[in-house]
């Protein structure tokens, strides 16, 4: 299927989890960075007008036309956007779900594999953002302030030299960069030793959320963390915190909680590995949390040797692919509610026939 | 009853402060507040909050942003600012905010943006505008003049690289 518009990428085809060997891809499924930005002149986005949006998309449309040689990055208006499609972007995590289903002029312009995209007129007039498989936080770093340069040439940011790039939200004031690393931490749940890393993020002013982010809870044993404080660090001091400081002990507690659970538990990690696995094959109807929390199980099966014939890259994809959106994607926009359950696990069998 | 906080006589004056969460309390006999330059009055009780958002709440006319004619309340109620220049004109309540939400830090370390070059010249147009109408609605038509002739050169420069 294609989007309404004249849009070349396909969000589904187009997937940095494709990789196979990301970087420390046992514990760490993707790596985020995100920097908020603000054209000076003109009102943040919640105070601006109708035109005040308009003629920063057109701003920045001009500048993302002259990047264009070098960052290959294709524009994408969201109000002439289908619902699908928008949609498939909030479950790609492309778009924010306030962005998508707001009424003033947005867009967003994406990159190849839509790893790297910029929004227009969300909360701040540019949100650039880069994603990566595996832990490649400063990789996604470098990303997104290759673009900030690029776009920097072109305009002037509102910028105080005490306070530093300055946001609509005073919690994105100063670098206006967050990091954010999405955790696989099912034996540290299991060993009932999630405090640890709650206490590590506590120490370090990192937040942990679930897998939707704000306000989610965790599925899957999906845990996203980011750092909390935006100023007084560079932005390589921020980005060294989570991959430097936080990470290297949480990958070797949960590593060491795979290894207890192996040795203590066998039994039982042998029969929630093939129970789910076996639910996943055999399921006419999943739900999504069900189907998540499955697929969270026989990734810690196959992360331990327990399953051999699938790859991580398969299950890190089908956590995105059996979304609503994604569904109606693949199986036809005209699905109902009451149907996905099928599709989702006709999806996941697909997908699963090998092992 | 509550007893002064320097002798034994009964307290007349009490005092709540409340900074950043952190309740003070003060209870002073009529003497020791008088010298300590309090103004007895028929109430025995003030309640002083922090200052700045006292003024806020009394004041006739609350303070609002010259640029997009924001207040703080309206920032209470969405967590969101409304423009580059809320930052100064919200400089001293947001001292606080910001300390708060971002562990006590005040200053920028980060990267600072290059100088940029072409679309300076759209906004530089577009802020000259935003002054010209000010000058009209207060009948500074010199100035207006002034303002005019030095869009007019932006729009001539920029016509000129376009050719």
């Amino acid at each position: 299927m294609t989007a309404g518009n004249n849009m070349k990428i396909d969000p589904v085809k187009n997937c940095p989890f494709n990789r196979e060997n990301s970087p420390f891809a046992d514990v760490v499924l993707s790596s985020r960075a995100r920097l908020a930005r603000n054209l000076d002149g003109f009102p943040f986005v919640n105070r601006a007008s109708l035109s005040d949006c308009r003629e920063v998309a057109s701003l920045v449309k001009h500048i993302c036309d002259d990047i264009q040689e070098k960052e290959d990055l294709e524009w994408v208006n969201l109000d002439e956007l289908d619902n699908l499609t928008t949609e498939l972007f909030v479950e790609r995590h492309l778009v924010s779900s306030t962005l998508a289903h707001a009424s003033h002029p947005r867009a967003i312009a994406i990159g190849p594999e839509l790893s790297r995209s910029v929004m227009i007129n969300e909360e701040d007039h540019i949100r650039i953002q880069s994603l990566r498989p595996g832990l490649q936080l400063e990789e996604a770093r470098k990303d997104v302030d290759t673009l900030d340069l690029r776009i920097e040439e072109i305009i002037a940011y509102a910028f105080d030299e005490d306070l530093g790039f300055l946001t609509a939200c005073p919690t994105n004031v100063g670098t206006g960069a967050r990091f954010s690393i999405m955790l696989h931490l099912p034996a540290l749940r299991i060993i009932k030793d999630l405090q640890l890393v709650r206490n590590a993020c506590e120490g370090m002013s990192l937040a942990i959320r679930g897998y939707q982010g704000e306000g989610s809870k965790a599925i899957a044993d999906l845990y996203q963390v980011s750092n909390q404080v935006t100023l007084g660090y560079t932005e390589e001091q921020l980005c060294s915190v989570i991959a430097n400081d936080f990470l290297p002990s949480v990958i070797k507690w949960e590593r060491e909680g795979r290894k207890t659970i192996l040795e203590n538990q066998f039994s039982k990690l042998e029969d929630q590995t093939h129970r789910s696995l076996g639910l996943l094959k055999n399921a006419r109807m999943l739900k999504l949390h069900e189907a998540m929390q499955c697929l969270g199980n026989i990734r810690l099966g196959v992360c331990t040797g327990l399953l051999e014939n699938v790859d991580l890259p398969t299950i890190n994809k089908l956590f995105i692919e059996i979304h609503p959106s994604h569904l109606r994607w693949e199986f036809g926009r005209d699905i109902p509610d009451d149907k996905l359950a099928s599709f989702r696990s006709e999806l996941i069998r697909e997908k699963l026939q090998k092992c | 009853m509550t007893k002064c906080d320097l002798c034994t006589n009964p307290a007349e004056f009490h005092d709540v402060q409340i900074t950043n969460g952190v309740h003070k309390t003060t209870n002073l006999c009529r003497k020791h507040a008088e010298e300590a330059g309090f103004n007895l009055g028929k109430i025995d009780v003030s309640i002083v909050l922090e200052m700045d958002s006292l003024k806020m709440k009394e004041s006739p006319v609350a303070l609002t942003c010259p640029d997009c004619n924001y207040t703080i309340a309206q920032y209470k109620e969405t967590s969101l600012l409304g423009c580059p220049t809320c930052y100064k004109t919200f400089a001293n309540q947001l001292k606080h905010i910001i300390s708060n939400v971002q562990d006590a830090h005040i200053h920028h370390i980060g990267r600072a943006p290059a100088e940029s070059k072409s679309i300076n010249r759209h906004l530089e147009v577009r802020r000259l505008l935003k002054q010209l109408d000010q000058a009209v609605n207060h009948e500074k038509y010199e100035q207006a003049a002034d303002i005019r002739d030095k869009i007019r050169e932006l729009h001539d420069c920029g016509e000129q690289h376009e050719d």
